[in-house]
């Protein structure tokens, strides 16, 4: 059974077809990279996997559940993970509680929460600003920060939505290690990300959709030199 | 030393606004023995009743971001269970105020899962107007609640002193229950949904619950209020519930500051001892905090009380560093 399973999901907005009969299924212990031109419908579907959004049409399982309408809170309770492509934040809240929040929520102790925020803190960077209100932290930090409490509980599936976006080089290649460093532990991912560089390097299988259909998925190599994707991109390019 | 790094941040300031705010109210502990006259001793009880209030609303607004504008009308909620009871069923206040916490927490109950998806203006209008239904209501029923000629509620004490003991000693215990539930996870989840209602939710965040919680606690402490006033007062009318007393609540809140523990209780003594003194130039009292008001949230958004923590910080920052400079 696979971890996650989307079966023809679509989802219209007006008239526009953000989704369109979208199917693919993630393992246990799978990192995929998903990719497409702008307004491709990415953002849409980890808004659906999430609980932000639900479908017109089709089913998501995960762990062979049915989703389908669950509030996000509780997808994320059942360790559905996400980050925002517009990073989201708390930003009247110290640093340090942005996480607590997350670990708490999910069941930690207080004690355990403050142990593994601290260990996160310090994996990113983020120690010397542990007591400054989120809201002061610079748009680099925040994603560091929302990157860091998906991970307070280990989730079943971490859905990361361009989380490279507005990073520095020397943090972008932290947060790749720490995603490579938990895939290579067992952890499941779905990395939406423009950087083809770091979806190559981190990502054994691609999935890419246009016009909300999936058009290419498999390994991420056979994805990027497949002339139906380079026509998306280049379309897209031209329009 | 990780141990004492998370110590600090928000614990620590916590702990200061707790004993802050246990020298405001040990300050008003002292205070009779300064005031002997009834009048003002008066004016301090009444205070009481509006830090209550502020603390109640602040809980809601400040800590969870529900800009509820019924804090009044929860109040007359209260006064009136309690008040109702007695003349109807000579019911004792050992009765009447636990069933004003009761019935004001499960109208509070209520109306916060009314609202629940509204935010800004429309919880701000739904509440205002949940509030305005609720004062013509009593009222109008004229053969209830007397209307607006009032009711009269037995009292409860024989000297002012009692009732002014028997108010501050249940302010500070609201005052610790807040504490006490603000440092629990709890507090966690009110603010996180007051800053982001959707990254708590992706964090895991009850929002559901937790926002029902803060409408539910908050209603419950100002019905307590509005019951202990009512029988201090021994009169409860359907102006307690005026938008007026509304706005009195805000202006606590606001200058003392949103969101912080001392901030609304000390303001609630400041605003009404001026409003008193006031009085005496009519209707004047209300423009003057509603400019404070604005000029706080404009210029001074942790009111009174960030103005006075950064003035702390500042004193200390300086003998620092000076000694590095040396
Ligand atoms: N809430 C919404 N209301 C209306 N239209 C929407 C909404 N969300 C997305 N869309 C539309 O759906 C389409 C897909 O958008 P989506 O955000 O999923 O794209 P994306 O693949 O994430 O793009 P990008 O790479 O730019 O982030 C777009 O045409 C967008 O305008
Ligand atoms: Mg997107």
């Amino acid at each position: 059974m696979p971890c996650l399973l989307i079966d023809r999901v679509s989802k219209s907005f007006g008239g526009i077809k953000a989704l369109d009969r979208t199917s693919f299924t993630v393992d246990a212990g799978e990192l995929v990279g998903l990719i497409g031109p702008n307004g491709s419908g990415k953002t849409t579907l980890i808004n659906i996997l999430s609980g932000y959004l639900a479908a017109d049409a089709g089913r998501v399982d995960l762990d062979g559940r049915p989703t389908g309408g669950l509030r996000p809170e509780t997808l994320a309770a059942l360790g559905v993970q996400r980050t925002f492509q517009l990073t989201r934040s708390f930003p009247r809240m110290s640093t340090l509680d942005n996480l607590l929040v997350a670990g708490s929520a999910l069941g930690l102790s207080q004690e355990a929460a403050e142990t593994r925020a601290l260990e996160l803190l310090e994996d990113l960077a983020l120690v010397r600003l542990m007591h400054l209100d989120a809201g002061h932290l610079s748009g680099g930090q925040l994603k560091l920060l929302e990157f860091g409490a998906c991970f307070m509980v280990p989730p079943r599936i971490a859905l990361l939505d361009e989380p490279f976006a507005a990073v520095h080089p020397t943090m972008k290649e932290i947060m790749a290690g720490f995603i490579r460093r938990r895939h290579a532990a067992g952890q499941t991912f779905i990395l939406v990300s423009h950087d083809m560089p770091v979806i190559v390097e981190l990502c054994p299988r691609t999935i890419c959709m246009n016009a909300g259909a999936v058009i290419a998925d498999e390994n991420t190599r056979a994805v990027l030199t497949d002339p139906v994707v380079i026509e998306a991109y280049l379309g897209e390019a031209a329009a | 030393m990780k141990a004492e790094d998370v110590q600090g941040g928000t614990r620590a300031r916590m702990r200061t606004e707790l004993l802050v705010s246990l020298g405001i109210l040990a300050a008003v502990a002292l205070l009779p023995a300064i005031v002997a006259n009834e009048y003002w001793r008066g004016v301090f009880i009444v205070s009481m009743y509006f830090a209550m209030l502020a603390a109640a609303w602040n809980l809601l607004a400040g800590y969870t971001g529900q800009l509820s504008l019924a804090p009044a009308a929860f109040g007359m909620i209260g006064g009136y269970v309690t008040g109702l009871l007695s003349y109807h069923y000579n019911a004792p206040p050992m009765v009447g105020i636990p069933a004003a916490i009761v019935v004001s927490g499960l109208i509070g109950f209520v109306l916060g899962r009314i609202v629940l998806r509204l935010r800004g203006p429309y919880l701000a209008l739904t509440t205002l107007s949940f509030a305005e239904i609720v004062r013509l209501i009593i009222s109008n029923s004229i053969e209830i609640t007397r209307g607006d000629l009032g009711l009269n509620v037995p009292g409860i004490f024989d000297h002012r002193l009692a009732y002014y003991y028997a108010m501050l000693a249940v302010l500070l215990a609201v005052q610790l229950g807040l504490y006490f539930l603000l440092r629990t996870p709890a507090g966690l989840y009110l603010r996180a949904i007051r800053d982001d209602e959707i990254a708590a939710a992706s964090r895991g965040v009850k929002i559901v619950l937790w926002k029902t919680n803060a409408f539910t606690l908050s209603a419950a402490i100002s019905g307590l209020a509005g019951a202990l006033y009512g029988h201090f007062a021994q009169f409860v009318s359907p102006e307690l519930g005026l938008i007026s007393q509304t706005g009195i609540i805000i202006s606590m809140v606001v200058i003392g500051g949103l969101g912080t523990l001392p901030g609304p209780i000390g303001a609630a003594f400041l605003v009404y001892i001026a409003s008193e003194f006031l009085r005496g130039f009519g209707g004047y009292q209300l423009i003057v905090f509603a400019l404070l008001v604005i000029i706080f949230s404009r210029f001074f958004r942790e009111g009174l009380w960030g103005l006075l923590r950064r003035a702390f910080e500042r004193a200390r920052a300086r003998p620092a560093t000076a000694q590095a400079a040396e």
